[in-house]
């Protein structure tokens, strides 16, 4: 979760594993869009000498569609190349990194950023440095330098590349024993005293793509939407990385050799659709194709599989939810064309017809000074399903919309289970935080300063 | 059948065995003669038949796949790795 591990062959290849995508109209320059693609789940920063790093065999893709064709009408696409500066040493490093270009850091990591658009390719930057990864006070003495060196300017742009705290929050221990929402638990089938959520990703980190963008670069008309009721104010946003169509192991360089053209091996749009809306045996698939297809897909957004559990695995408890055998409209409207204007007032995030699951921003919408995590659910309109911003509690959002509040936006018959709009897992951030700027992800978590977890077999 | 038994089978179907590898150019096909254009591959490449009863051989090359129907290739090819 959101998307961490989500699909089975996905589980197996971490580097190219697409775990969150943020969009949002940027609070430190609201005249920019800042896109965030996290990869690489379950990072323990303790976990050397070998630590964690962007695939240089794997292209990593912010799409954007901006046509309402659900199609990639710009791709900012990223490639990774990594060096060895010494060969004759174990170490990730020799001495303590004080400045990202010190050669002490003995595997730096470089990339550069190209724009797709209408099909034409065009090199942004190259041999953009990222930052090392925190190793720890000795090693990389003052992270955070470190880390605002590797932010760099590209025209009028801005982007980062590398390891940041994890700043999704579920508790993943309880949801997938048999569905458990610790706050609620005694209300469970297999019924246990509440407690309060744990975050399962607490002390993780993962590598980000973090890209600021003027708005204008990415909107249908080529200039920042006023009305957010105008059809071209939204754009959809997923994110994706690619693999070489073939891949043969080279003995001799004991590494794998790619050839062929890229293909896409994992995506991302609206947090937890395939983890928990597609069915497993479709995930694999569903990874390796594009949103305009998803159509195939909108029977499991329709009547999902999750709708049908919670009055299982909660009796009694979600009486008009279990009598509700209608499509989901709603869900389908959130998660696959966006939300169509006349259903929130002065709200739209509308892409089309075309059933694509993709993360919906509408550009016209400014950024709220004190943003609800609940985002539309809390009233805010700046946040998701409105785009995707860093503290959204995205897990409650669905957990409610999937339980039945957002049925009566499209059927007004019906009335939510008074649970429905109390549900949480319980859990929040408790990572290194958000930023109120640019890269927004908090500085990730230290090796040395990590404190391993604790486990129980019963 | 002994390694040395089923190399000498190999080599009169015509199929060139050496460590595991098959050589497309050993055998009848050389009769083909082959010759490489100006245009030939200076690189890598990986050919994949996917379907035995169809003519159709992708090759992989660069950052590219060709998708080539010969049915002469891909029979050879064919040949060659039904030689073990």
């Amino acid at each position: 979760m959101s998307s961490h591990r989500e699909a089975p062959e996905m589980a197996k290849d971490p580097v190219a594993d697409s775990t969150d995508v943020y969009a949002f109209v940027s609070p430190d320059r609201p005249n920019t869009v800042t896109l965030i693609a996290n990869y690489i789940p379950f990072q323990a920063p303790d976990g050397g000498p070998n630590f964690n790093e962007f695939g240089d065999d794997v292209a990593y893709d912010i799409n954007i569609s901006n046509k309402g064709e659900a199609e990639a009408d710009i791709t900012y696409r990223f490639h990774f190349t990594t060096r060895v500066r010494d060969p004759k040493t174990f170490l990730y490093n020799t001495g303590p990194i004080s400045n990202i270009r010190d050669t002490t850091w003995n595997r730096p990591q470089f990339y550069s950023l190209t724009r797709i658009k209408n099909g034409r390719s065009k090199v942004l930057a190259e041999h953009l440095p990222c930052p090392p990864v925190n190793i720890g006070p000795r090693s990389t003495p003052n992270y955070h330098h470190l880390a605002t060196q590797a932010v760099h300017k590209v025209g009028s742009r801005r982007v980062f590349a590398g390891q940041r705290a994890d700043a999704f929050h579920v508790d993943l221990g309880s949801v997938f024993d048999l569905g458990a929402l610790r706050p609620f638990q005694h209300l469970h089938l297999i019924p246990m005293a509440d407690t309060a959520g744990r975050n399962s990703l607490q002390g993780f980190n993962v590598h980000s793509l973090v890209l600021q963008v003027p708005i204008s670069e990415v909107s249908r008309s080529g200039k920042a939407p006023q009305d957010p009721e105008q059809p071209g104010a939204v754009i959809g946003v997923w994110s994706a990385a690619s693999r070489r169509k073939s891949r043969m192991f080279d003995k001799e360089k004991g590494a794998y050799v790619g050839h062929g053209p890229w293909e896409q091996v994992s995506r991302l749009g609206n947090p937890l659709f395939n983890e928990v809306i597609t069915p497993m045996a479709h995930k694999d698939a569903w990874n390796a194709r594009a949103p305009k297809g998803d159509a195939i897909f909108a029977k499991y957004v329709n009547h999902p599989e999750l709708a049908r559990l919670l009055p299982v695995l909660y009796p009694g408890v979600f009486p008009h939810l279990a009598a509700y055998h209608k499509a989901r409209a709603d869900l389908n409207a959130i998660l696959l064309t966006g939300i169509p204007k006349g259903i929130v007032p002065g709200f739209q995030n509308f892409t089309g017809t075309v059933e694509s699951d993709m993360l919906r921003l509408n550009l016209a919408i400014p950024p709220t000074q004190s943003p609800n995590s609940l985002g539309l659910l809390g009233g805010d309109a700046a946040g998701f399903p409105n785009g995707r911003r860093v503290g959204d509690d995205v897990v409650a959002i669905e957990l409610r919309a999937v339980a039945g509040v957002t049925i009566p936006l499209v059927d007004p018959s019906f009335t939510p289970d008074g649970a429905a709009g109390l549900l949480t897992d319980g859990t929040t951030d408790t990572n290194g935080g958000t930023k109120a700027t640019f890269p927004f992800l908090g500085d990730p978590g230290g090796g040395y300063q990590t404190q391993p977890g604790t486990s129980a077999v019963s | 059948m002994s390694d040395t038994t089923r190399r000498k089978l190999l080599a009169a179907t015509g199929a060139g065995v050496a460590t595991g590898t098959v050589g497309l150019t050993m055998g009848p096909a050389q009769a083909g003669e082959a010759r490489r254009s100006a245009s030939s591959a200076r690189e890598s490449v990986v050919a994949y038949v996917h379907n035995h009863r169809s003519s159709e051989v992708r090759l992989m090359v660069g950052e590219r796949e060709i998708v080539v129907h010969d049915r002469d290739l891909a029979t050879r090819i064919l040949n060659a790795a039904g030689g073990r």
